[in-house]
């Protein structure tokens, strides 16, 4: 009999824990006991896919932001490796069980926001509280697919050039200016270039993903090209712009041998190549400078070469998406994402992330004004956006960049010759594009 | 089941007699407890594993938008759709030079590295706890630091080349060499790596009879006779034992390429899991779970035809 009893309770017990397993499974417990009772805040999630510093920076203000707001509660969490937020993302939201806020890459927000659980802010960024317009124009654009805005500014930044200004004087070169030509950039780096010392000119990353196309748009740009031809329903880096970037590229690669070619995603060894002093110039965001200054090289900032003498460079936008759990969160979610985007935060925000202002009120802050006086170079990024341009906010961008990221990979390692290279860019492109 | 039946007609005869069973029991059998002992591991094994299987099996049949939210049956178009993408056909090729080099390489290594830490030599149990060391060896940390060794502008391994008067070579800038190199980094460290196959094959030398042995050689065999008469046919359930598993493992090679070359220069090391990963990625869930199942496909016939030649050389001996 006590063998039954056993067996009984065995049941029950199996059938408690499945009942608990469904039940977490099933929807927002959260929002729904937040709706019944008024007075307790209401509980929102978010991702912010950031680590080491920007995660520390993140937390505290999470927190500050809970200390200061009794009716919003939020739970920050890293959520995954900002690189990897897009497709936990598409899983969570595949699963029915998804943050309120997350972190996203600037070219992947029109993916996302094919979602019908993804809110549209255009209305709400109409409110006097948010001062939309004191946002920079790059950010604005970033989020605004179609006249709608789908998230919300969280990180700007602008490429240049840094140099290093130690082997620049070991070869006897004087400190490259503003109003450069990519022609002066190809003879300085290789005259930079020491083969027996182990010392490059330049770098690119050479894995053919985002990493490796971006840097190459600024040139594009100022070659009258773009990433989509006018009506968006081909690709615009065709013909001249397209075929004499990759040239460059590949005379600075193949010929020269100016240029240290990174093989392994992330650039990690690009920079540490720059980083131990063998590496002139590098074409980099200022995320960078944190890294080069601990790593104590002697380095200088420059804005982006041209060939026309117009400056451009590009603005690498990332963003807050705010996802639908209910009227109560989706409210509380904005309110969070407002705050987080205030001057003061955003402040603070940008000092430790190594980023942008996203706002013009944001550069009157003194937080920043000191920050800016600290770290040399670092306002030359600043004014590099006053000229910078950003990538289509379109759906099909990820498959475009795959499809030049191949070429470009494959004419930096002298695979592909620079017509053949760009004609197939092309087909991937409009292929892409033709969906 | 069968207890069920063999004592039914008991009951029916003597229905005093007998423990009268109670409905758990004429369900679940002579002891039901026993179902509930197991029902945690079959909650977890029908969840992770059998579910999944037939959910992807859905999956692969379906274009599964999963940020929009719409899902279409396109019957066997994802099938069609990557065996038209050339990055998927070119995934196949390299898995299969991948696959048909690193499993007699690594069976071949593993079998003389064996033979040599199965020697009576002074210091051998130091010898044998090195050998194993590599296994231990995640294969991510491999897959970087090969690609450190071999960057063609910055490594290791081109100045020793130099150093010895040799020309640089491209390694992993070049697609077949990078294919090689993955290669190389596979049999020298992982769980799958040389050193495992020696110490599966040290332990199964260390179970052949020395008499064996010691008998051939008294009937005059040298020690090539011995070898290839005596010591390689003892050794064959555990040698198709090895080709399996590391064929297996050859298939499903995905670490080093994610940590070492992302599949690069261009696609040339592009493996088909690789391909599955990069598809479920973009959110191209049909597409994924279509080459998936190619994948599993693949493998079930490799241990179909194995186990098919296992029963047919038993039944010739």
């Amino acid at each position: 009999m006590s063998r039954r009893l056993i067996a009984i309770v065995l049941a029950a017990a199996a059938a408690l824990v499945l009942a608990a397993c469904g039940g977490g499974g099933g929807g927002d417990t959260g929002s729904s006991t937040g709706a019944k009772k008024s007075s307790a805040p209401v509980a929102i999630t978010l991702w912010h896919g950031q680590n080491l510093i920007a995660g520390k920076v993140i937390k505290g203000l999470v927190e500050q932001f809970n200390r200061t707001h009794t009716d919003v509660k939020v739970d920050g969490q890293i959520g995954a490796d900002a690189d990897s937020l897009q497709a936990k993302m598409t899983a969570a939201l595949a699963g029915g069980k998804y943050p309120d806020v997350v972190y996203i890459f600037g070219p992947n927000v029109a993916n996302l926001a094919r979602s019908p659980k993804a809110l549209d802010l255009t209305e709400a960024v109409k409110t006097k509280a948010w001062n939309w317009g004191d946002f920079f124009p790059a950010a604005r654009q970033a989020v605004t697919i179609d006249g709608k805005v789908r998230a919300i500014p969280a990180l700007i930044d602008s490429m240049a050039v840094v140099y290093n200004k130690k082997l620049f004087k070991q070869a006897g070169i004087p400190a490259p200016k503003a109003g450069w030509t990519w022609d002066d950039y190809r003879s300085i780096a290789k005259q930079l270039t020491n083969k027996s010392k182990g010392i490059f000119g330049t770098g690119w990353p050479g894995v053919g993903d985002e990493d490796t196309v971006w840097r190459l748009w600024p040139m594009v740009w100022d070659l009258g090209g773009d990433v989509l031809a006018p009506g968006g329903k081909q690709v615009g880096y065709g013909g001249q712009p397209g075929l004499r970037s990759l040239t460059l590229l590949s005379q600075m690669a193949t010929q020269d041998k100016s240029v240290y070619i990174d093989k392994t995603s992330g650039s990690e060894k690009m920079y540490q190549v720059f980083n131990s002093n063998r590496m002139g110039m590098v074409p980099t965001g200022p995320w960078e400078l944190p890294q080069i200054m601990e790593a104590k090289v002697d380095y200088g900032v420059v804005p982006m070469p041209t060939f026309n003498g117009k400056p451009v460079t590009i603005a690498g936008p990332d963003t807050w998406m705010l996802f639908n759990n209910g009227d109560d969160r989706a409210r509380a979610a904005q309110e969070f994402v407002q705050w987080l985007t205030e001057p003061a935060q955003d402040a603070q925000w940008d000092v430790a992330a190594g980023s942008l202002p996203l706002r013009r009120s944001t550069a009157a802050q003194d937080v920043w004004k000191q920050h800016v006086a600290k770290i040399e170079g670092l306002s030359t990024f600043v004014d590099a956006l006053g000229n910078a341009r950003v990538r289509p906010v379109v759906q099909s961008y990820p498959k475009i960049s795959e499809a030049l990221g191949q070429s470009i990979s494959g004419t930096l390692l002298g695979q592909q010759s620079p017509p053949d290279a760009l004609n197939k860019a092309v087909q991937g492109g409009n292929k892409a594009l033709a969906g | 089941m069968s207890t069920v039946f063999a004592q039914a007609p008991r009951a029916g005869v003597a229905a005093a007699a007998p423990p009268r069973r109670s409905w758990v029991q004429r369900v679940f059998g002579e002891t039901p407890s026993a179902w509930l002992y197991i029902l945690p591991a079959v909650v977890i094994i029908v969840g992770l594993a059998i579910v999944p299987v037939f959910w992807s099996l859905l999956l692969s049949v379906q274009d599964k938008d999963p940020i929009a939210e719409t899902t279409k049956y396109v019957g066997l178009q994802n099938y069609r759709d990557i065996f038209d993408d050339p990055a998927f056909t070119g995934a196949v090729r390299h898995t299969l030079i991948y696959t048909g080099l690193f499993v007699p390489l690594s069976i071949g290594g593993g079998l003389g590295l064996a033979l040599l830490l199965n020697r009576r030599v002074r210091f051998i149990g130091v010898y044998r706890t090195l050998a194993f060391v590599p296994v231990v060896i995640s294969a991510t940390v491999q897959g970087v630091l090969f690609s450190f060794i071999f960057d063609d502008q910055f490594g290791v391994a081109n100045s020793l080349l130099h150093r010895v008067g040799l020309g640089p070579q491209p390694f992993f800038a070049d697609g077949g060499q990078a294919l090689l190199l993955l290669v190389l980094a596979g049999l020298w460290a992982g769980t799958s790596c040389v050193s495992f196959c020696a110490v599966v094959y040290l332990a199964a030398l260390q179970d052949i009879p020395p008499e064996l042995v010691e008998a051939a050689s008294i009937d005059g065999a040298r020690r090539a006779g011995v070898f290839r008469h005596v010591i390689l046919p003892a050794l064959t359930p555990v040698t198709i034992f090895l080709v399996l598993w590391q064929t297996v493992q050859g298939v499903q090679l995905f670490d080093i390429v994610y940590a070492g070359t992302s599949g690069g220069p261009g696609q040339s090391t592009y493996v088909v899991v690789y391909y599955v990963f990069r598809t479920i990625r973009d959110s191209a869930y049909g597409t994924g779970a279509a080459a998936s199942y190619v994948v599993a496909g693949g493998l079930l016939l490799i241990s179909l035809t194995s186990i098919a030649v296992h029963r047919l050389r038993e039944r010739r001996a």
